[in-house]
């Protein structure tokens, strides 16, 4: 399935503001963000750490909705998802 | 009104828009570029879910405190030091609504609208952290 990952601020820099994925059906964020780590060596190090487990500091949308810590896990992605990743915000 | 724009702004301009004969006072809070020693900063966007938390907090803001009129500018772009980032002009009957709900607005902002800011110095760059993940 296609899934359109955008990400903002540092993490474009490193991931690109728009990527497109194909994923097996009935993937998850933690897959997502195993793909996209695997990327490249600077990806991983922003994403994920040394278990592979998702860094603590980013923050997802899906489809514009904020995802919250506890239901990362949870989450199952659909055919034409929109998932954003983005750094704790700094506006104001 | 709700928006973020590349372009700059008027306080005064929109302070006299929210006049109105239910409107007793009128509260606002004007951000600015602060010299930190920066040459310049950036401020980017996830624009169509900034507006939609602008909006959403603007709701609350009106379900929260007895008021008239929320306006909310926030500035994307690159800005420099004394230009304006972001505007909020809270009307409302009474001064006590209008002053607690425009502190609640920028803390709000701070809290989860998707901008983020890159400050450019002569000797590079950084992102500014944020306070809430």
């Amino acid at each position: 399935m296609k899934i359109t990952v955008r990400a903002f601020a540092r993490f474009r820099e490193v991931v690109g503001d728009v990527t497109a994925l194909d994923l097996p059906e009935g993937s998850g964020l933690p897959a997502l963000l195993a793909a996209l780590a695997s990327r490249s060596d600077e990806s991983r190090d922003l994403l994920v750490d040394e278990q592979g487990t998702i860094r603590e500091h980013i923050i997802f949308m899906v489809n514009r909705k904020r995802v919250s810590r506890s239901a990362l896990d949870s989450i199952i992605l659909a055919e034409g998802d929109e998932v954003a990743i983005y750094p704790p915000v700094a506006g104001g | 009104m709700i928006t973020i724009t590349h372009e700059d702004f008027d306080p005064g301009a929109y302070i006299d828009a929210a006049r109105d004969r239910q409107i007793g006072g009128i509260v606002t809070f004007t951000g600015i570029v602060r010299d930190d020693g920066i040459t310049a900063i950036e401020l980017e966007a996830f624009r169509e879910a900034a507006l939609q938390e602008l909006e959403a907090i603007g709701e609350e803001a009106r379900s929260r405190y007895a008021i008239q009129s929320v306006d909310i500018i926030h500035r994307i772009g690159t800005l420099s030091v004394g230009d304006h980032i972001v505007l909020i002009v809270v009307g409302a009957s009474h001064r006590g609504d209008a002053f607690r709900a425009c502190e609640y607005i920028i803390d709000r902002i701070k809290e989860t609208v998707p901008i983020w800011k890159k400050e450019h110095l002569e000797e590079g760059s950084r992102w500014v952290p944020g306070e809430h993940s």
